[in-house]
């Protein structure tokens, strides 16, 4: 994070090392590894977008006042969900290989039979076309609008936006269900969970919180954000903490009533995620996605302190790709998969998105110059 | 002076007038310094060098015992004092005790952060600060800013302190007299209080089980018993058979009881026994051997029992020819079928039970047939 240094030779050399060992895993280790792992990182990306996309949403909706100042940024951040669509098209490829339900032995399979048209590869696709026709539309209200208003200083944008959020909020329950039931739980298409959107979500929602600390935290080393303040910080510290809080919340009860009621289609999910290596996994999860960050952020002053907030938001970011991999990587087998594929995958994607982000960071200028109720945002104290 | 005052109060006009007196305030040393604001005003805290309050370490600190309480109660009721299995649960199912886990936690943080900050901190009853006698709180509700100097201990001198709220640019002074304590909170009113409550709480008590016991009618919280459940030994319109308990599936197998020894006598001779021949599992044969092979075996299993010389019941003689050579497997298909006149001991004997007394037959057999090398001492 040292502004001066350039950085850009390392990122363009580890993402073009992770590009060499992504197309090696299709040859090497074969298409289910690949696919896994593709669908692993086009999930992460796009749900760090569209969380970007509805913290700006959810500003407009309650017309928040004090995040106006840093609302750039997850502006910024959710241009994420522009190249999290060409992988996501290419992702189709994995439906016919990883997805049951779309296998041709699920002819055979009564109830993958009678789910056919749900599950099968047409209608799947066009679903997440949809999804992501519907994430450009709220990219284009809400990003392009506010990037335009920089120059035209027109209020107009703000009462477009505060009608718009609402639908857009409907928009994003649809989209995010859409990817979670879809993508995640379409891996195991006999196994049933109600709250599993709600649980994406909040990870979804965590992780575009903590790129967003991030971000604000690496503009304000290059003096980049005048005025935003440890008010201003402590909001998101706020929010971090009480969304650990939420993820958890939905996680156990998933857990809980699965396990009360020990269905074996249901609780076959989690008795795969409590053998052998997995369940040091899952237990690793509970710990570094709730109970670290929780007493992490308890106290006040640690939600006002730069130091600590980079850390639990690199924690943060750590722990939802650890939670998509404990959702994805089952499908593979009883033995997590660690090794320089997923290396690869990590080093080309995470490079992929570092390098996008620092292009989006120069995009527009730094805050919402033309925001009216800026002014009103910088003076926001607790 | 005479009387000892609560405070002087300097009234100010505008909000930064009042943050520039404050360090002048604090620095003349009089007393504590204190402001009355008609709204919070930023950084007044600091200014007045609050310390931070204690009451959010007190809550988590709460909070955790809380969560403590819960598990070690729930622990203790499921797992240690009556332990019972519950859904096919182990006893100490730690995911069922989170939720009750999280209640208490709330419980404890909410009380502590209510009841600590009302009566620890603000100490709280203290009715009538005496702020509300003076006759600037009617500007302190509505646009006047006030710097209080309120009085440590009884050496308080009233005079410096307005001097010194004056310098500090107070547009008004007004000194506010010690308050007359109100005799409400006395010990003896505490005491009634208490009393009172207890009384009510009697009276509720003897009502309620008087109530219920001569009027069945008015018969609280009966709901459960008289839920449309099936009851065991009673009759039942669900099932065709009009019964409400049913036979298990058949096949149906009780947890501990796998049938091994199925088929012929001869087809079970091949069984191994599972069990170590150590003094523990002797002492569960030597017992289920008394309870029940005893009376018609004989204590040496030379087929005389007491119901040998009661009834002259015939039965087998464990230590003939006949029975020593029979494999371990046989002995255990005849505790299980049965053999003659001798009747299944399957249905109460478990497994470990069923082997255990194989093992003990074969010791009783050794002992009426010792060999030389017996007779050395076990190291």
């Amino acid at each position: 994070m040292s502004p001066n240094k350039n950085t850009s030779p390392l990122i363009w050399g580890a993402t073009a090392l992770g590009a060499l060992g992504v197309a090696g895993t299709y040859a090497a280790a074969g298409p289910e590894r690949f696919w896994a792992n593709w669908i692993l990182w086009f999930v992460l990306m796009f749900t760090l977008g569209l969380g970007a996309l509805f913290i700006v949403a959810l500003e407009h909706l309650v017309s928040a006042r004090w995040s106006v100042p840093i609302r750039r940024l997850p502006e910024r951040l959710s241009t994420l969900l522009l190249p999290a669509i060409p992988v996501g098209l290419i992702a189709l490829g994995a439906i016919p290989v990883l997805y049951p339900g779309a296998r041709p032995e699920a002819a055979h399979h009564p109830i993958l039979a009678g789910k056919a048209f749900w599950l099968g590869l047409p209608f799947f696709s066009v679903r997440t076309l949809i999804a992501f026709a519907l994430c450009l539309l709220g990219l284009a209200v809400l990003v392009r609008g506010s990037m335009k208003q920089d120059s035209t200083r027109d209020p107009a944008f703000n009462i477009r936006a505060r009608k718009f959020a609402p639908a857009f909020m409907a928009i994003f329950a649809l989209v995010i269900t859409l990817i979670a039931f879809d993508w995640i739980s379409g891996l195991t298409p006999e196994w049933y969970s109600d709250i599993f959107g709600v649980y994406v979500f909040a990870g979804a929602f965590l992780s575009a919180l903590a790129a967003t600390t991030l971000s604000v935290l690496y503009l304000q080393n290059q003096n980049r954000l005048e005025g935003v303040k440890g008010d201003h910080l402590y909001n998101l510290g706020a929010f971090l903490f009480g969304f650990t809080v939420f993820w958890s919340y939905i996680g156990f009860a998933q857990y809980m009533l699965m396990w009360y009621a020990n269905l074996p289609d249901e609780v076959i999910y989690y008795k795969v995620r409590l053998a052998g290596a997995w369940r040091a996994i899952t237990i690793s999860l509970a710990f570094l996605h709730f109970i670290l960050p929780f007493f992490a952020l308890v106290t006040r002053d640690s939600k006002k302190d730069p130091k600590r907030m980079r850390r639990v938001a690199f924690l943060m970011l750590g722990a939802h790709v650890l939670d998509m991999y404990w959702l994805i990587f089952p499908v593979l087998g009883p033995k997590p998969y660690f090794s320089w594929p997923e290396l690869s995958f990590a080093l080309f994607f995470i490079g992929g998105i570092l390098l996008w982000v620092r292009g989006a960071m120069q995009k527009g200028e730094d805050m919402p110059v033309g925001d009216p109720f800026l002014r009103e945002g910088l003076e926001f104290r607790l | 002076m005479s009387e000892t005052s609560y405070a002087v109060l300097g009234i100010f006009d505008t909000p930064n007038a009042l943050m520039a007196a404050i360090p002048k305030a604090r620095a003349a040393n009089l007393g504590t310094v204190e402001a009355y604001t008609p709204y919070p005003i930023h950084g007044i805290d600091e200014a007045l060098g609050l310390r931070k309050s204690p009451l959010g370490g007190m809550v988590l600190v709460m909070g955790i015992i809380g969560a403590l309480t819960a598990f070690g109660f729930q622990y203790w009721i499921s797992a240690v004092d009556y332990p019972i299995i519950t859904g096919g649960k182990p006893a100490g199912s730690w995911e069922a005790f989170i939720p009750i886990m999280f209640e208490v936690t709330v419980l404890f943080a909410t009380f502590t952060a209510g009841l600590g900050m009302l009566l620890l901190l603000n100490k709280l009853p203290f009715f009538g600060h005496p702020i509300l006698t003076s006759k600037a709180i009617a500007g302190i509700t509505r646009d006047r800013y006030v710097l209080a100097l309120e009085a440590e201990d009884e050496g308080f001198d009233s005079a410096a302190a307005t001097q010194a709220l004056l310098a500090a640019g107070a547009v008004e002074v007004e000194v506010l007299p010690a308050p007359d304590r109100s005799p409400f909170l006395t010990s003896a009113f505490i005491l009634r209080t208490l009393g009172g409550i207890f009384v009510a709480c009697l009276v509720a008590g003897v009502a309620i089980y008087s109530l219920t016991k001569w009027f069945p009618l008015l018969k609280p919280m009966v709901y459960m018993q008289d839920q449309p459940r099936l009851n065991p030994q009673k009759a039942s319109t669900f099932f065709k058979d009009g019964h409400g308990m049913q036979k298990p599936v058949p096949g149906t197998v009780a947890r501990g009881y796998l049938p091994t020894a199925v088929g012929s006598q001869d087809a079970s001779a091949t069984l191994v026994n599972p069990l170590p021949r150590t003094p523990d599992v002797f002492a569960v044969g030597k017992k289920v051997y008394t309870t029940r092979c005893e009376v018609c075996h004989g204590a040496i299993g030379n087929g005389s029992g007491s119901l040998t010389s009661a009834y002259g019941a015939k039965a087998g003689n464990l230590q003939s020819q006949q029975f020593r050579d029979y494999p371990d497997g046989k002995i255990y298909w005849a505790i299980v079928h049965g053999k003659n006149a001798m009747p299944s001991h399957a249905p109460y004997l478990t497994e470990r039970e069923r082997w255990a007394v194989v093992h003990y037959v074969r010791a009783l057999q050794r002992a009426q047939n010792a060999k030389d090398e017996d007779l050395k001492v076990a190291p």
